[in-house]
This record gives C-alpha cells, sequence and structure tokens, in this order.
C-alpha cells in the first residue's frame, strides 16, 4: 500500500513538472528539429528563432533531438503528424537525416537545413556558415599574430565529426607551409577533457607559441592548463564563456559563427515559404573573426 | 619474493609498474616531476568516484548516476556562489546535495527493493536533466574571485596540489573504513550474501542506504574541485564518468558480485587509467587508437582477475 | 551395466584422496557409502570423465575406458545427476529436458514435438506436469524428476545419483524410490550415494563402503545391520549416537503466545524451559520454518506476541539479537554462510562488536575469538583464513554453529542442523547440544525432518501439521508412530 501511494505521489510531481509546453494561436505553425540543446551555440540559434518568430507571427514549436538521430527521425514525423508546414532541421547526422526529410517532403512540407547539411537530399534552402572558411580564417590570423612561422598545437572535435574535419582542414591548408603543427589530439569537444589534454599536450611539448581549438569548450579548457605560459589562443564558436574571456584578455580570438543570425534567417525563410515565395537555395551567414578589438560588438 | 599463491594480490600493481616503467622508456616527458604531479590531479576526479563506487561495487551494487550527481551538485555549487553564498557554506550544501542524490538512489534499492542498475540509470536520467535545467543549458562561469574555491582546484599545499591532498585523505578514510571498523565488514557481509548477513542482524538496508549517500557525496566533492579547476560548472559535466570509476574498480580487482576487493585495488586502478590516458597523449596517439587501447587494457585486467581466481 | 574399478590411485597436490581402490559394480541398486572425504565423489568422477585416474583401469562391461570428459561417458550411458541439480529456473520443463540436444529442422527447433517427447518421458516416471512451465516453478522432487528423464532421454544404462533426497519432503522421497525401483526393473543400474543409513537399507541391494580414500568392503544389504556399515565408515563401533542429556530446569526462558501469519501458520503457541531441547516435527510445508522465522523476527507473524525470560521484546532481528536468541537456519549456503569468505569473517558476522575496540575493528581479537571456536567445536581447517566453500557440510554446520554461539546466546534455534552432514559430523554435533544444554543452560529448539534425531534428542516434542501446532508430546508418548500420525493430520488418541 505504502509503496503504491508513493509511486502514485511521484507519477503526479513527474507530471506536474512536465506541464507548461508552448500554445498557439491561429499563426502558421513551423516545426524547428535541432541537433541538441544541450550546447549553448544552439541554445542560441534557437532563443533567436523563437523571438523572430514571435514577431513575424508564425507559431514554432521547437523540438531537441539530444543528438540522437532516431529521435530527431521521429521528432520530425511528429511535427508532419502535427501539420506544420515547413520544418527546420538542424540534423544531428548530416547522412542519416536523409530519409526523415524525404519522408517528409513526400508529405508537402518544406524543409530548411540550419547549420549542418543534409546529404543526398535536396532541400529548400541551406543556411550555414562555411567551416572551412572558418578554419582558414583563424589560421590566417594566427600566421599574422606569429609573424608568418611558429609552432602549434591543435586541439581537434570528437574525431569523425563533419565540424571536426572541416575545420581542421580549412585550419591545416592555410598553415600548411608557413606554421608547424606539433601536435594535434582529440578533446571531444569538451571543456575537462580539454583541459586534461592540454596539461598533457604541454608536459610533451615545452615549446609551441599558440594552441587553436575546434571549438571554444575545449580552448577555455585549456586556458586553464595553460595558464602561465605566453601564447595565443584561438578558439571556434564564440559563446558567451569566450567572449567573456577575449574581454578580459585571457583568450585571444574565437571565429564565431553568428548561430542567433542563423536562428533569425531560418524563421524569415519559413515565413517566405508559407507566404509561398522563392527563396535562395543557401544563404551563407558569415563568420568572423573575434579578438579583443571587436569583442565589444558581440557581447551582449 | 612473494608466495606463489600471494603473487596474484598483486596483479593490479605489476601491471602499473610494467606500464610505468614503459611509459618512461616510451616518452621522455613522461618521468618529471611536473607531469607525474599533474596526472595525479587528473586522476583525483575519478580517483574520488572511484573510491566510493568500490563501496557500491563491494555490496554487489552498481551506480550509474556519479557522473550525473556529479554534474549537478557542481553545477547547484557554482549557482550558489554566484548568490554570493559564503563560499564554505555553497560547498558544504554542495556536497549535502550529492549526498542526498545518493541517499535517494539508496532509499529507492534499499526500501524498495529495485535494482541499483535501473535506480541509478533513472537518476542519473533525472539529475541530468536537472542540471540542464537549473543551468539553463549554458555553462556557468564562477563570478567570485574568492582564493578559496580556486585554491580547492588549483592550488597547491606544500607542493603538492592540493586535490592531490584531498584525494590521499579521502583514501585514507576509506581505507580505515572498510578494513578498520564495523560499518567496513558489514559491507563486505551484504556483498558476500545479504541474506546471510540480514539473518546474521546487520541492519542491511541502512547501511546500503547509508553506502550511496557516501558515494553522492564523492561525487559531489570531486565535481566541485574539477568546477574549481575549470571556472566555471558545464551543463554536461561528469557525462560518462560512470565508466572511467566502473573499470578502474574493476581493473583494481573487486569483484562485481561483492563481497571480495580493496581500496588500494582501485587506487591502483585509477592510476592505471590516469597513467593510461597521459602517456597517450604525450605519445600523440589518435584518439581512435586509445579507445582501443583502454578497452583492452580493461578486459586485460579482467582476465588476469579470472586466472588468479583459479 | 557392470563397471569394475582396479587399482584406482588419484592424487591431488600431492594429496592422495584415493588409494588402490578395486571393487565391481553390477546391475541393480548399488549404494556408495562413506563420509565426507572418503573419495565417493572423486571416484565417481573419474568413472564419468571428469577426472582421470592417476593408475588403474575402469573397465564397462569388459572393456576399458578412458574418459576424458562426461560427454564421453553419457554416449555410454552413464550419467551423473549432482546434488546440486543441474536445472535452469527461467527456462521451460521441456527445454532443460533437451538443452543443447534440441530436435531441429533446418534452424528451427520443433517446440511441438520436443514438448510431447519431454511430457511422456516424464509421465513414464509418473509425473504429470505442464512442460511448457519454467522449471523453476516445481518442486525440488520434481525436479529431480526431470533431471531422471533427461538421462532416459539419453539412453542411460547407469544414473549415479548423489544425495538425491537431501532436499526431498518425506513423500517425494518415497515417489523418488518408486521411480528408482521401477529404472531397476528396467535393467537400469544405480549407484547411490547418500549418507542416510535408513534410505539405503529400503532401497540398495549392495553397500559398498569407502573410508579414507581405500575401498573398504561391500555387503549385501539383507545380510548385514545398520551398526555394521557406520561401524566401517567410521572406523570404530558406534554405540548410540544420541547421547543422554540432564532433564531440563523449571524456568521459562522463552514463551511464545499464539503467533499467527497469514497463509503460514496460525496460533502457535509453545514454552521453552532452561537446558530444554524442544524438538518441532511435522511434515515439509507444516509450517515449522516459518514459525522459527517469525519468533527469530526475520519474518515477522501478523499477531501475538513473544515473552522472553519474562520480558516482551518486539519482532525484529536486532531486537531477537540483542535479547540472545540465535537462529540457525536451514539452508546453509544461501541463509548460513558465506561460501566465499574464510571462517574468521563468516564466525564475526553476528557479533562485530566482540571484535572492536571502540568502533576499530582488531585483528588480534578476530584470531582470538575465531580460534577459540575452531578449538570449542573442533572445526577441521588449515587456519583462519580456510575459505567456506573448501569445507565438509559438517564443517560448515560448526561454523554456523560458532557464528551464533558468539552472541552468548541463551535460545537457540535449529532448523535442521545436521542435513547434508556426515555420520561423525552429526554425532559431533549432537554431543555439542547436549553440552550447551546442561553446561551452558542454553535452551534448544530443533527443527527437523529426520525422526529418529528429533526422538533422539528432543525432551519434548512438538508437532505442527497445516500451519498449527496440534501437539506437545513428552519423551515417553513421543514415539514414531504418534508423531507421525499427529503430523499427518490423525488425531492423538492412543
Amino acid at each position: 500500500m505504502k509503496k503504491k501511494v508513493l509511486a502514485l505521489v511521484l507519477g503526479l510531481f513527474l507530471l506536474v513538472g512536465c506541464g507548461g509546453a508552448s500554445s498557439s494561436g491561429d499563426q502558421e505553425p513551423v516545426g524547428m528539429s535541432i541537433s541538441t540543446l544541450a550546447n549553448p551555440f544552439f541554445v542560441t540559434m534557437k532563443e533567436s528563432a523563437e523571438k523572430e518568430a514571435e514577431s513575424a507571427n508564425v507559431a514554432l514549436e521547437v523540438l531537441d533531438a539530444k543528438d540522437d538521430v532516431a529521435k530527431q527521425t521521429s521528432d520530425i514525423e511528429t511535427l508532419v503528424n502535427k501539420g506544420v508546414k515547413v520544418i527546420i532541421v538542424n540534423p544531428v547526422d548530416s547522412t542519416a537525416i536523409k530519409p526523415a526529410i524525404e519522408a517528409a517532403q513526400a508529405k508537402d512540407v518544406k524543409i530548411i537545413t540550419v547549420d549542418r547539411s543534409a546529404d543526398g537530399v535536396e532541400v529548400s534552402s541551406h543556411i550555414a556558415s562555411d567551416n572551412v572558411a572558418g578554419g582558414t580564417l583563424a589560421g590566417e590570423y594566427l600566421i599574422e599574430k606569429l609573424g608568418g612561422s611558429g609552432k602549434v598545437i591543435e586541439l581537434e572535435g570528437e574525431t569523425g565529426a563533419s565540424a571536426t574535419i572541416e575545420r581542421g582542414e580549412g585550419f591545416n591548408k592555410s598553415v600548411d607551409g608557413k606554421l608547424d603543427v606539433i601536435a594535434k589530439q582529440t578533446a571531444n569537444f569538451n571543456r575537462d577533457k580539454g583541459m586534461t589534454v592540454m596539461e598533457n599536450l604541454a608536459q610533451a611539448n615545452k615549446d609551441f607559441d599558440a594552441v587553436f581549438a575546434h571549438n571554444d569548450e575545449m580552448i577555455l579548457g585549456a586556458l586553464q592548463a595553460i595558464k602561465d605560459k605566453d601564447v595565443i589562443t584561438v578558439g571556434f564558436d564564440g559563446t558567451d564563456d569566450a567572449l567573456k574571456a577575449i574581454e578580459a584578455g585571457d583568450l585571444d580570438a574565437t571565429v564565431i559563427q553568428q548561430p542567433d543570425i542563423m536562428g533569425s534567417e531560418a524563421i524569415k525563410v519559413a515565413a517566405q515559404l508559407l507566404k509561398g515565395e522563392a527563396v535562395e537555395a543557401t544563404i551563407p551567414v558569415d563568420l568572423v573573426l573575434v579578438d579583443k578589438d571587436n569583442v565589444a560588438d558581440f557581447l551582449k | 619474493m612473494f608466495k606463489n599463491k600471494d603473487i596474484s594480490r598483486y596483479t593490479a600493481l605489476i601491471a602499473f609498474a610494467v606500464l610505468f616503467i614503459a611509459l618512461s622508456f616510451m616518452s621522455s616527458s613522461f618521468l618529471t616531476t611536473d607531469n607525474l604531479l599533474q596526472v595525479l590531479r587528473q586522476i583525483s576526479i575519478n580517483g574520488l568516484i572511484a573510491g566510493g563506487m568500490t563501496f557500491v561495487i563491494l555490496t554487489g551494487g552498481i551506480d550509474l548516476s556519479v557522473g550525473s550527481i556529479l554534474g549537478f551538485s557542481s553545477m547547484a555549487t557554482v549557482i550558489l556562489i554566484n548568490s554570493n553564498l559564503p563560499i564554505p557554506i555553497a560547498i558544504i550544501i554542495g556536497l549535502i546535495i550529492g549526498g542526498l542524490a545518493g541517499v535517494f538512489n539508496g532509499f529507492f534499492i534499499a526500501k524498495m527493493k529495485l535494482q541499483p542498475f535501473i535506480v541509478t540509470l533513472a537518476s542519473m536520467t533525472i539529475l541530468r536533466g536537472l542540471t540542464l535545467v537549473i543551468s539553463g543549458n549554458k555553462p556557468v562561469s564562477v563570478a567570485s574571485d574568492s582564493e578559496l574555491f580556486t585554491k580547492l582546484g588549483q592550488g597547491y599545499i606544500l607542493g603538492i596540489p592540493t586535490p592531490v591532498i584531498i584525494l590521499i585523505i579521502v583514501y585514507i578514510i576509506f581505507w580505515i573504513v572498510l578494513e578498520k571498523t564495523k560499518f567496513g565488514k558489514k559491507v563486505y557481509g551484504i556483498g558476500g550474501n545479504e541474506e546471510v548477513a540480514r539473518l546474521s542482524g546487520i541492519k542491511t538496508d541502512r547501511a546500503k542506504i547509508i553506502i550511496y549517500g557516501l558515494i553522492g557525496v564523492a561525487c559531489a566533492l570531486s565535481g566541485i574541485i574539477l568546477a574549481s579547476r575549470l571556472g566555471s560548472a558545464q551543463p554536461l559535466l561528469g557525462k560518462g564518468f560512470e565508466l572511467d570509476a566502473i573499470a578502474a574498480v574493476v581493473i583494481g580487482g573487486t569483484s562485481l558480485v561483492g563481497g571480495k576487493g580493496k581500496i588500494s585495488g582501485t587506487f591502483i586502478g585509477v592510476l592505471i587509467i590516469g597513467v593510461l590516458g597521459n602517456g597517450l597523449n604525450l605519445m600523440q596517439v589518435q584518439s581512435d587508437y586509445q579507445d582501443i587501447v583502454k578497452g583492452a587494457v580493461i578486459l586485460l585486467a579482467v582476465l588476469m582477475d579470472r586466472f588468479k581466481q583459479d | 551395466m557392470k563397471v569394475e574399478f582396479k587399482g584406482i590411485n588419484k592424487s591431488f597436490n600431492g594429496v592422495q584422496v584415493l588409494n588402490d581402490i578395486s571393487f565391481t559394480i553390477d546391475g541393480k541398486i548399488h549404494a556408495l557409502m562413506g563420509e565426507n572425504g572418503a573419495g565417493k565423489s572423486t571416484l565417481m568422477k573419474i568413472l564419468t570423465g571428469v577426472y582421470q585416474s592417476d593408475e588403474g583401469q575402469v573397465i564397462v562391461d569388459g572393456i576399458e575406458k578412458k574418459y576424458t570428459h562426461p560427454k564421453e561417458a553419457e554416449k555410454d550411458g552413464i550419467i551423473f545427476i549432482h546434488q546440486e541439480l543441474n536445472i535452469l529456473p527461467f527456462i521451460s520443463v521441456t527445454d532443460n529436458i533437451f538443452l543443447n540436444k534440441e530436435i531441429t529442422k533446418g534452424i528451427f527447433v520443433k517446440q511441438k514435438e520436443m514438448d510431447q517427447q519431454a511430457r511422456s518421458l516424464l509421465n513414464e516416471l509418473g509425473l504429470d506436469i505442464d512442460v511448457t512451465k519454467e522449471a523453476g516453478q516445481y518442486s525440488v522432487g520434481q525436479q529431480q524428476i526431470i533431471e531422471i528423464a533427461k538421462a532416459l532421454k539419453e539412453h542411460a544404462k547407469l544414473i549415479i545419483m548423489d544425495e538425491p533426497t537431501a532436499a526431498l519432503s518425506e513423500k517425494e522421497t518415497v515417489k523418488l524410490f518408486e521411480i528408482i525401483n521401477n529404472l531397476k526393473k528396467q535393467g537400469i543400474g544405480i549407484i547411490y550415494i547418500s549418507h542416510r543409513i535408513e534410505e539405503v537399507f529400503m532401497l540398495c541391494d549392495k553397500i559398498s563402503v569407502l573410508r579414507d580414500g581405500s575401498f573398504i568392503e561391500t555387503l549385501m544389504s539383507e545380510q548385514t545391520t545398520r551398526n555394521d556399515v557406520i561401524r566401517l565408515m567410521v572406523g570404530r563401533e558406534i554405540v548410540d549416537i544420541y547421547p543422554k542429556k540432564l532433564p531440563y530446569q523449571d524456568d521459562i526462558v522463552l514463551q511464545v503466545n499464539n503467533i499467527s501469519k497469514i497463509n503460514k501458520y496460525q496460533d502457535v503457541s509453545f514454552e521453552l524451559h532452561k537446558g530444554e531441547i524442544l524438538g518441532f516435527a511435522g511434515l515439509m510445508g507444516a509450517g515449522r520454518t516459518e514459525v522459527m522465522h517469525g519468533v527469530f523476527g526475520s519474518d515477522p507473524y501478523d499477531e501475538g506476541s513473544i515473552i522472553v525470560n519474562g520480558k516482551k521484546i518486539k519482532n525484529r532481528i536486532e531486537d531477537s539479537i540483542k535479547n540472545k536468541i540465535a537462529f540457525i537456519t536451514e539452508d546453509r549456503k544461501n541463509e548460513g554462510i558465506i561460501t566465499e569468505f574464510n571462517i574468521k569473517d563468516n564466525i564475526i558476522m553476528t557479533n562485530y562488536d566482540s571484535i572492536a575496540k571502540k568502533g576499530r575493528i582488531s585483528n588480534k581479537m578476530q584470531n582470538q575469538v575465531t580460534t577459540e571456536y575452531i578449538e570449542l567445536l573442533k572445526i577441521k581447517c588449515s587456519g583462519l583464513q580456510h575459505l567456506l566453500k573448501k569445507m565438509s557440510g559438517g564443517n560448515q554446520q560448526k561454523v554456523v554453529i560458532g557464528k551464533w554461539l558468539n552472541i552468548n546466546p541463551s535460545i537457540l534455534i535449529m532448523d535442521e542442523p545436521t542435513r547434508g552432514v556426515d555420520v561423525g559430523a552429526k554425532q559431533e554435533i549432537y554431543s555439542i547440544m547436549k553440552e550447551l544444554c546442561e553446561e551452558e543452560g542454553i535452551s534448544i529448539i530443533l527443527v527437523s525432518s529426520e525422526m529418529p534425531e528429533v526422538l533422539g534428542m528432543s525432551d519434548r516434542v512438538a508437532v505442527m501439521h497445516e500451519g498449527r501446532l496440534v501437539d506437545i508430546l513428552n519423551r515417553e508418548e513421543a514415539s514414531q508412530e504418534n508423531v507421525m500420525k499427529l503430523a499427518t493430520g490423525g488425531n492423538n488418541n492412543v
């Protein structure tokens, strides 16, 4: 008996805790499936999309795929079944998303991809910044700062992820023949790993001039490991923490992806699609290199 | 040197020695005071969790929620610090939160007779979700410039990193509790055969709740140290940490069935995992190969354990 | 099937366990007797290919065999049913019988055909159960029959049974004997390993006795007596294995008042005197064990009360122990000892205070306490670190007794204290019980399914039937016949 009561109370507690979903009037519904909201980058994207949706009078429903390909597929099915006309997709995986997109398009739902593209399927519009270009931007910054030569350590993202491949490619191509990349190790895009790996690499390589990390989380971790070293540090993404670190003089630069622009652009395109207007097939969102000189423009 | 039978008790230690010597030859940067102190500082995180995990596994249980407890209590502590609570109080509350999360696990396991695997799997998910909620899915930096908090993870005492000192103190306490107190004997008894223990008059439920509470506190401490080192708390901090902790305990020779194992073995297990990660980084082995090596070492350790039983 | 052993020698790590064993087993039901460690199971393991002998020959139906694996022996129709049954509890009866020998068509299992065959095999053995249900749902007796069916499916010619009745009720035992006798009529030979001498005389045609790794003698059971066999087994004459005990005192130490637990027992009341042994007799399932769990608090009663030395106590394990009640449960392996632990760590489990100073465990005290009980109870072991799993049943039981003596009990509940214990150790346990009563003034509740044991040891005998305590008989009135009548539901108008 006691157990039953407890189970009931718990169940009720959970139900109450989960209440409060979004409501909508007679606005046109738009769906958004985001790879993961555990990453600040996508949170920014989502928040700006929501803001834009409000002013554009679009009813936006956002679902979090939690970096799970299967969940994203069913999320998209759910949105289609709810009768949305446009879905903004930020794919967990560029290849695996294809069937879900095709199924939605078969039911006359228009698809917009954001940040990551969908392979082997044509979508109404793709909004992204070019990761390869971003890598190049970081490389060029370091070449300039180091005066054309020097030793660099590269902290890579998760092995096999498209961001890792593209950012690495752009960076390595641009510094090839000028800077010497003396060590490359993955730190899985996360901060505590970035710190540990940097600590270890700093032991193996006493002498280096700069560190480039494939995202801000890793470079922020690395900063903790090399506080007392005078080296140039560059991250990627432009998260709030990274911007603050630039302002404080701890971090030298980051490449900013402008997720807020991606989010608001996506809603604008969606609104056009709803009205039946034609849209651009690809909409590039500029990458910007942020350092001490222009950081003030990006701090909220 | 050892009696034939005794040598088996030192398999983990021998494995560690072999690894240590091999790495000293393979990388010139390995055998330096700086690097070794740094490895010790790195392992203090996993070390604290694995120490608590040893108790849990000795009773025949398992705790999958350690990473989430670590994430939640570190996030809560940083938020409390940022709301201008005095640092020591924020830390103590953080530790209490970790302990309560553990007691929550223990209650369902002991009193409701649910499987530890399921209960902690559930609380792992719940606590991770709560962490995302209270953090708003974003990292939270420590706003205070408090020396006290920074020192916890980054400072040194007599040239030794503070986390290492904390780790050693905690392990000494754990060792005394396990080897020298009635409570320790009860832990082994419960793992050996819970029904026998219960019929012998041991309050098995209470002991289990205490043990899960204990690992919760250990995780919180570990999380607070990590937050201090990073100067911030991350929403996903601690994700996957349960694997390294369980691996360390198993490499250290503690049986997953319960009732058999030593805290000293776990310490060696933690060292092996830590030194391995450090060494592979030093030698710049690609990450995919690192995973293969780590998996192989775990398998090898369990195999050696298997042979020594026969 | 005729099996001849010729000059079998076997040693492990330099210790000779079988010494020049030569004798013949032919058809019929052949008992193999001997104390634990006499070499019975080693010899049977050599016969079935689990071990290989160092010297000597095993000749099966005139042909010398050197089995290297039980599978090879099975092919010749020699099947070993171990004491710990090889039944997988969570798969169906059929799947147990056909495990790894499924009838298949291509990659598919022909379940219906297997079910049918399983059913008819079991029907032949007089067991009518649903073969599609999990085997674990059936009683140990029924599982035993499932094992026999498994053996018959392999066209067994010789079945070896190791202590098959150890966990059976009397009814089930009778049933098993019927089956064994039927097998004999079909020409299947049985080697029957047992400590229970009564059974051996009831069932077996011949009895071979081993002692300390040597073959002693093969006797025709019709031409010998129980005492002869026991004498051969222990190597000395045993006059009476139940010691004469002094009468108990008048003081009441335990008073159980009308305790009840739904579906288990109703309205049970009795008194226990200082220095008394109160026997509990009854059939399996009469509720005796359940009442003991109620008294001890390990499975509390719903109603009633318990008074210890004039004081009403709470029905919890901790309070029972505090009030000096000890409980040796019937299931030694799952409730009494931790087999993976050594003597030391088993003995101290009931009372950590006995080895601790200010909360700190003292190794020295632990060694002292353990040594004391090893000497007192004459536990055979290589030292304090001796693992329980490497001990005989009798010695394990002594460890359990030691573990409970460590709380200085005034009331000792013993549930089937001599189950799976050989004759020599049994006698030792009886004399320990006598000494505890006479010298320490301890009172004992003895629950046992062995009628001679209950009658031989008890001052008074309580008889239970279907959850009720029907009567308590004095030693003089407690005859086998009277007790049996009460236990089976008849009234006591003798």
